[in-house]
């Protein structure tokens, strides 16, 4: 999938660019407003992670360029400003979602993965973990047809593991994906631990979760 | 008091007093003018008189001028009296006009007398003729009553004339108050519409108004430019290094001792970002940069909180005594404000409750409007605090290991945001209670 990242601060896009390829997409870049529109109407990306802050124009009009030019990219605005208001008129704009920054790399993949999933309309929606069939549709887990009852915050845990299989996930990576935007200083990023807790022992009634793997001081990762 | 009604009793005891002197002053000097008069008239007849003497003679004189040398005529209270004077020609009395009492008969009159010495057949003679003065009494107690009366109406109609005339020139004054003072919260919703008026002072004022609110309008803008600006500044350099570490702890190649502190320095950054946040909030609240279009249940929004603590709530086997009995609709609201607001009380009542504690929520209306209490079984905090904890810039000791961080001055901006009163009251080892107060 072809992604173009559009933000002037090159470190930044240098460091989704880096993340992004490891994750298999082919990467673009644009550094400037002029640029990111060239671009936009040459090429076909599968998504553009749009700054708002861009030193030559404003990232609403790129995003208006391109839905009027019939782009079916999916857009994806990232910012720092902090306005209430931008993210319902980028919503409003046809922008498919939302990130504030500083934002997680993961919940950046995250979020593009449930846009492919939504875009696409895969009626058949399901992540096989060894004995586990997790429905992301309909938000339901089995294991050899028991159904398995899990929180919603359990569920999201797991399918965010998931997701980033073979890969440690920090405790700051899961809170900050299940809390979201919660103004805590001093967040506890521990509750991670008790929801893995109870996570496993609702997983274990049904098979084994060795899975599950601790990673010690660093976070979690699940291996299938 | 009104400037209104002060002008108008300025104006009134100014023209009662304008009307009093005159009214003082007027008979004083229409007795000078009647006196004059009189004087004229009978120093004319005391002129006549003589000249008749001196042409036909005394006698002929008194004939003529039909009076006797004691002559009182009642109706025109007048008398002609010639007497007879018994002196040398030095000791002669002069000539002299005064008011005098003069006894007719057995009636004693207050009359005008002029006095005049002659010479008539080598024997001195007094003149004296005599007008009432009883007119002018009569005169002066009319022109005292009828100034009262008139000064009574004068005064009367110029208050009501008065009253209307500031009412309609303070009119514009009114308008510049309540359309560009009173009812503007935020300059940025300020028009600078000029206020007709013809007075110079409040077209001055309207003027002054509108440049000071150019002016602060200008400066809010700039205040929610540089908000902006903060937050691009501060939170794109965070985001470039949060990236980066995160990079680094996903690449296999990195050790884990090296991870380990990475993510110890993850957390050092998430830390600092959240802070960041926190004040950018407060001050985009304090700014007004949030709408409050809608209206807000109180019960549904402590719900959603409830729902979004539940785990920690779980996790601390804490229990909620949910007894609000009335719920409470806050009309112009923001609802995510109002819903950061209840989940950080919440919150701070979870992380400082104890282990198998209780969180009591009490709502019910009264007569002041509607009242919410959070009621935690928590460690409490101590009286000397208590002052403190809605302060964002107020940090405890360390070593109390009390720091309440960021949470509730939040609380106490979005509080305020909304005009809901918030206080706290608590007991050190059995619980805080936070009171919030909505006004109808």
């Amino acid at each position: 999938m072809n992604v173009l990242i559009v933000e002037d601060e090159k470190s930044l896009s240098h460091e989704i660019e880096i993340f992004l390829t490891g994750q298999g997409y082919n990467c673009d870049v644009a550094f400037n407003g002029r640029s990111a529109s060239e671009k936009i109407f040459v090429n076909s990306y599968d998504f553009v992670l749009l700054d708002l802050g861009l030193p030559d124009y404003n990232g609403f009009d790129i995003l208006k360029e391109a839905k009027d030019a019939n782009r079916d990219s999916s857009f994806i605005i990232l910012t720092a400003r902090g306005h209430t208001d931008d993210k319902i008129k980028g919503l409003d704009l046809g922008a498919d979602d939302y990130l504030a920054k500083p934002f997680s790399l993961m919940e950046l993949h995250s979020r593009m993965h449930a846009i492919t999933r939504r875009k696409h309309g895969l009626k058949v929606n399901t992540i096989t973990i060894h004995d586990f069939i997790m429905d992301v549709q309909n938000r339901t887990i089995h294991c050899k047809g028991a159904s398995v009852n899990l929180t919603k915050k359990e569920f999201d845990l797991l399918h965010y593991l998931a997701l980033h299989k073979n890969r440690v996930l920090t405790r700051m990576q899961l809170s900050e994906h299940i809390w979201g935007d919660v103004l805590e200083e001093d967040f506890d990023s521990n509750y991670i631990d008790v929801h893995i807790k109870n996570l496993r022992k609702k997983l274990t009634a049904h098979a084994p979760v060795d899975w599950i793997e601790t990673v010690r001081g660093i976070g979690y990762r699940v291996n299938f | 008091m009104k400037l209104q009604l002060k002008l108008a009793i300025y104006n009134a005891i100014s023209k009662a007093l304008i009307i009093l002197a005159i009214g003082l002053i007027l008979p004083l000097l229409v007795e000078s003018v009647v006196l004059n008069h009189i004087d004229k008239r009978l120093e004319a007849r005391r002129d006549l008189i003589l000249k008749k003497i001196k042409l036909g003679g005394l006698d002929q004189a008194i004939l003529e001028e039909d009076c006797s040398f004691d002559d009182y005529n009642i109706f025109k209270e007048e008398f002609i009296h010639i007497d007879g004077l018994n002196v040398s020609f030095n000791n002669v009395p002069k000539s002299s006009i005064a008011i005098e009492d003069w006894s007719i008969g057995d009636q004693v009159v207050t009359e005008r007398v002029i006095k005049q010495p002659f010479i008539y057949d080598n024997q001195w003679y007094m003149l004296n003729i005599g007008e009432g003065m009883s007119t002018i009494g009569q005169l002066k107690t009319t022109i005292s009553k009828f100034t009262l009366l008139v000064m009574v109406i004068v005064v009367l109609v110029s208050i009501f004339i008065d009253i209307a005339f500031v009412r309609l020139t303070l009119k514009p004054f009114n308008l510049i108050v309540s359309n560009k003072l009173k009812n503007i919260k935020d300059p940025t919703s300020f028009t600078p519409q000029v206020i007709s008026t013809s007075t110079f002072e409040f077209k001055h004022l309207d003027e002054s108004i509108n440049e000071m609110m150019k002016k602060m309008k200008d400066l809010f803008t700039v205040e929610k430019e540089f908000i902006s600006n903060v937050s691009h500044e501060l939170l794109t350099p965070i985001s470039i290094l949060q990236n980066r570490l995160e990079n680094i702890v996903a690449d296999s190649k990195t050790p884990e001792e090296v991870s380990i502190k990475i993510i110890e320095s993850q957390k050092t950054l998430s830390r600092l970002s959240r802070i960041i946040r926190a004040l950018l909030l407060i001050s985009k609240i304090e700014n007004e940069q949030y709408l409050k279009d809608e209206a807000v249940a109180v019960r549904s929004t402590i719900n959603e909180a409830i729902h979004e603590l539940e785990d920690r709530l779980d996790e601390k086997k804490i229990a909620v005594v949910f007894d609000i009995r009335d719920d409470f609709t806050v009309q112009r609201a923001n609802h995510s404000l109002l819903h950061i607001l209840f989940f950080n009380l919440l919150n701070n009542a979870i992380k400082y409750n104890k282990q198998g504690g209780k969180i009591t929520l009490t709502g019910q209306l009264n007569s002041e409007g509607y009242m919410l209490e959070i009621a935690d079984t928590g460690c409490g905090i101590q009286a000397k605090h208590l002052t403190d904890i809605f302060d964002r810039f107020k940090r405890f000791n360390a070593e109390d290991k009390n720091s309440y961080g960021l949470g509730l001055p939040i609380v106490k901006t979005i509080a305020n945001f909304h005009h809901i009163a918030v206080s706290v009251r608590s007991v050190p080892d059995e619980g805080t209670t936070f009171t919030l107060k909505f006004t109808a």
